[in-house]
């Protein structure tokens, strides 16, 4: 039911066009990632959800209700969305204790006092903080501080939950936890979440959908699978994760795969692709560092197909992989292995179905 | 992690305020910009108006300003206002940045005490120094003719230009000082350090560095300071008359008691044309203002400060600032509490021959005990209404949508640079005008106060703004998220988190009110006196004993509520942190 329908979003500040036609559909129960680097309009998308920013342009429903519509002049006031948000820098209230930053709510929904305590010692229970209620948050460490926010946003059990980056404020370690913590807690209540984050491993791990923003333009949504193997184009290539971009002509074209020259070293390169594509048409290929496969000069695994030459100018240990920065005749490509490969002249294989074309 | 049953659990949906935010937030607007503007409103109608408002008929005229225009005396005043205010300000903001970068930047001894005394000259009574001023330095002072008659000694002719210019520098330089004083502790002390490493000695770092990096500051403290000297009116009325060098505040307080036939038209004109040198003066510092954030060096963390040495200077300079407050403070404040026991203060009998309470036992009587109970009653009251008032009014204008929300800050700060004097016209005129209303306001202390409170309010306003800009606005948004009005969420967050800021605002406007005396000069009546304009009347008419008693009462008032504050104050706000939430 509650189903998140935003429609062709337009807002302008200045000169600038901050959000442009930006619309997309957020399914019952689904934890949707608007994912983009900062300033690229995914924070005012969610500032409108929320009612706090006011487009200039289009609508927003939830759950069939209509929150705004710029053509009729409609606004419902924040207040009265009834949606939980967890802001990013949490916004505790500092002269509150954590009891009764849960109770707020309920108070504002005028609940007898008696079902106050019971829902708040409730959520307090599912947000792991029942001991704590007494505290007041400069007693609590981060991560607390951040399950009283989302505790906050529970408690009186909105029909959607929109996180503003919460994870930023965390350190490594800590993030890691909470990200799945969140996760699981989403899908036990199955609530339908709308997620901030500039951070492509939490969008990635933590989505049913992504939606790649820039530029204030929605630039691609999928599956987490699909906008890191399938990028559609160059700028969601880069932002999400890293990637080798190859950019050649089409010489042939046969069974939906197009065979590739990009320069010299790189001939016949055979890559996988949805539609068919005219020869001499220029395309760029992106292949994930991850999906080359290398080896030394010598060794007989991979011949012929997708196979060049290349020789490596620098090795970083990363702990669980190597990262080889190759030159294959004045193409620099990046590689990533478990592996590691000692000799300076390599053989590179590039499967074909690692191979995405991007605009 | 327990298993609620979330979806099962239906809350009901928060209801709609009965009276929406938005009617609030218009009514504060309006009381707001009524109380600031509206008064001006009638003055302006009086000034091209053919007769006073009080009489039937009249018709539209200019003849007010011709009449004034013609006046030579009026110009003289506007050219003795312009040498007068420039001194001022060319001693004070000397001073203050001076004392402001020996304060913050060196090795000054004592310098953490000075920090705090020598706010004292801008926080005591303004009215009760300048009769202090006068008692002992004063022609016939004590120590002026201590100095001449027993000594043969010259002093400093304190009732000419350039010594009246002094006595002001003297009360305004803590502005030049919080100024300098807060752009210094903004900017990265490792800059100056930066320099020092470049090889550069503290003179030159000073002089290339710390000195061009307060430009702003100065210019910002300057056209303040500027605007406050022309606007003031103890010190023309109470020294320069006498010498007959007259002011623009003093011609038109002059014009307006004195003349044989009070012509309320030419008074109005000339209080317009203060006005509108006051208003391009605030105008003017608002730009510069504009112009400081852009000098804002990245957010210096406040701390470890290396401190330029003075050497063998530590001392003298200390020696130097205390001798300031000795005579800003010390000897003026001495010369009242002296004043206020003896029959008479001379140099030809010692003052413990002459020692009497009868100055003290007058305060208990008649027109001084009716205005210190008036005073403390309307400071009070006074103070409650209007920090309330300023404290919704700047939630309106920095946490609200209300469209005509811009306009507040504006608005509020705008009586800071508005003569008392012509705010005191401003409401003569309005109650005069508003019947039944105005008539119980002219009547009684609370017109007064209203007038004493409009002009104060940017006190509130300077407290409060930046503490609420410390608030993280997602907690507001936070409230609204959990389904609170504009109005509970201000109720329940916003202003809980402002309750320091609210109590030290508080303070600062029982004492201003306190201590206020110009916009009371034209709406004082016999039985509605107030502790300033009792002193001010009571000293021209050559009372000084049981004025001198007066004053220290207001000094003594003053000094209690702002060390009780202090103290409150620092245990008040110790326990709560006001950021965003986590601590960053």
């Amino acid at each position: 039911m509650p189903e998140i329908d935003v429609a062709l979003l337009g807002k302008t500040f200045g000169e600038q066009r901050a959000l442009d036609d930006v619309s997309f559909t957020v399914g019952d129960g689904e934890l949707f990632t608007l994912l983009g680097p900062s300033g690229c309009g995914k924070s005012t998308t969610l500032m409108s959800i929320a009612g706090f920013q006011t487009p200039d342009e289009g609508r927003i429903a939830v759950g069939g209700e209509q929150f705004f519509d710029a053509s009729r002049r409609l606004n419902v006031a924040a207040e009265r969305r009834n949606l939980g948000i967890v802001f990013q820098s949490y916004a505790v209230w500092p002269h509150m204790t954590v009891f009764d930053n849960l109770a707020f709510p309920l108070k504002v929904r005028k609940l007898s006092r008696k079902d106050v305590g019971t829902r708040v010692r409730e959520v307090l229970e599912l947000v792991d903080l029942a001991p704590y209620e007494q505290r007041y948050p400069h007693q609590l460490s981060g991560g607390q501080q951040q399950r009283v926010a989302l505790g906050r946003a529970l408690v009186y059990s909105p029909s959607v939950l929109l996180l503003d980056e919460p994870f930023s404020n965390l350190d490594a370690k800590l993030r890691e936890r909470a990200r799945s913590w969140v996760k699981d807690l989403q899908h036990t209540l199955g609530l339908t979440t709308i997620f901030v984050t500039h951070d492509q491993d939490e969008a990635l791990s933590m989505s049913d959908r992504v939606l790649v923003m820039n530029g204030g333009v929605v630039q691609q949504v999928g599956t987490p699978e699909d906008v890191y193997r399938r990028p559609v184009n160059r700028f969601v290539a880069e932002f999400v994760g890293r990637v080798n971009l190859i950019t050649g002509m089409v010489a042939r074209y046969e069974n939906s795969t197009a065979i590739v020259d990009a320069g010299e070293a790189v001939r016949g390169l055979r890559v996988h692709v949805e539609h068919t594509l005219l020869p001499h048409a220029s395309l760029t290929v992106a292949v994930r560092p991850e999906s080359l496969v290398v080896e030394p000069a010598n060794a007989a695994t991979y011949n012929g197909t997708n196979t060049i030459s290349a020789r490596v100018t620098s090795i970083a240990f990363l702990g669980d992989h190597y990262q080889y920065e190759l030159d294959a005749g004045g193409l620099a490509l990046t590689a990533q292995s478990p592996k590691q490969v000692d000799s300076a002249d390599v053989k590179v294989h590039i499967p074909p179905d690692a191979c995405a074309v991007v605009e | 992690m327990a298993s609620v049953a979330h979806d099962t659990l239906v809350l009901p949906r928060p209801r709609r305020q009965l009276l929406p935010a938005g009617v609030l937030q218009a009514a504060v607007w309006l009381l707001v910009v009524g109380l600031i503007v509206g008064p001006f409103v009638p003055m302006l109608y009086a000034s091209v108006r053919d007769r006073p408002l009080y009489e039937a008929g009249g018709v539209l005229t200019l003849d007010a300003y011709r009449q004034l225009f013609s006046d030579g005396a009026f110009w003289r005043a506007w050219v003795n206002t312009i040498e007068y205010a420039s001194l001022t300000t060319a001693v004070a903001v000397a001073g203050g940045a001076a004392a402001a970068i020996l304060v913050s930047r060196t090795d000054l001894a004592l310098r953490r005490a000075f920090g705090r005394l020598i706010l004292l000259p801008i926080l005591l009574p303004p009215l009760g120094l300048v009769l202090g001023w006068i008692v002992v330095w004063g022609p016939g002072g004590y120590l002026t003719n201590l100095f001449s008659q027993r000594l043969h000694i010259g002093t400093l002719a304190i009732d000419t230009v350039p010594g009246m210019s002094l006595i002001e520098a003297s009360r305004l330089l803590p502005v030049a000082y919080m100024t300098c004083e807060a752009a210094l502790a903004r900017a990265d002390s490792s800059l100056e350090d930066a320099a020092r490493s470049a090889g550069a000695s503290p003179a030159r770092v000073l002089r290339s560095v710390t000195i061009p990096m307060l430009r702003p500051a100065l210019l910002n403290s300057a056209t303040l300071i500027f605007t406050l000297a022309v606007a003031s009116l103890g010190i023309p009325l109470l020294l320069g008359t006498a010498r007959n060098i007259k002011f623009v505040s003093s011609y038109l307080y002059l014009q307006w008691t004195n003349a044989a036939q009070p012509d309320p038209a030419t008074v109005s004109a000339g209080a317009m044309m203060l006005l509108l040198v006051a208003t391009l003066l605030l105008l003017l510092r608002n730009r510069l203002l504009g112009a400081e954030a852009r000098y804002v060096s990245i957010a210096g963390r406040a701390g470890r400060n290396a401190m330029l040495p003075l050497r063998a200077l530590r001392w003298p300079l200390a020696a130097l600032i205390a001798l300031y407050l000795v005579f800003s403070t010390l000897i003026p404040v001495l010369g009242l509490a002296v004043m206020s026991v003896v029959v008479v203060l001379t140099p030809l009998v010692a003052p413990w021959h002459l020692l009497t309470w009868a100055n003290w036992h007058q305060l208990a009587t008649g027109e001084f005990h009716r205005a210190i109970v008036n005073s403390l009653e309307i400071s009070l009251v006074g103070a409650v209404l209007a920090t309330a008032l300023v404290a919704i009014a700047t939630l309106v204008a920095h946490r609200s949508r209300f469209p005509l929300r811009k306009a507040l800050p504006f608005v509020m700060l705008y009586p800071r640079a508005t003569p008392g004097l012509i705010v005191g016209i401003g409401f003569f005129w309005t109650y005069l005008l508003t019947w039944g209303v105005g008539s119980w306001l002219r009547g009684s202390i609370w017109g007064i106060m209203l007038a004493f409170c409009v002009r104060n309010l940017p006190f509130a306003y300077v407290v409060m703004y930046p503490t609420l800009a410390r608030i993280g606005e997602e907690l507001d948004r936070a409230g609204r998220a959990a389904g609170a009005g504009w109005w509970r969420t201000s109720r329940s967050i916003v202003l809980p988190l402002l309750r320091p800021a609210i109590f030290s605002a508080f303070i600062l406007m029982f004492v201003e009110i306190l201590c206020d005396y110009d916009p009371a000069l034209f709406l004082v009546k016999p039985g509605n006196e107030v502790i300033g304009t009792t002193m001010l009347s009571q000293f021209i008419q050559g009372t000084v004993g049981p004025v001198a008693a007066l004053a220290m009462v207001q000094v003594g008032v003053t000094v209690v509520v702002l060390g009780l504050g202090a103290r409150l104050f620092k245990y008040g706000s110790s326990s709560i942190g006001v950021t965003g939430g986590h601590d960053a």
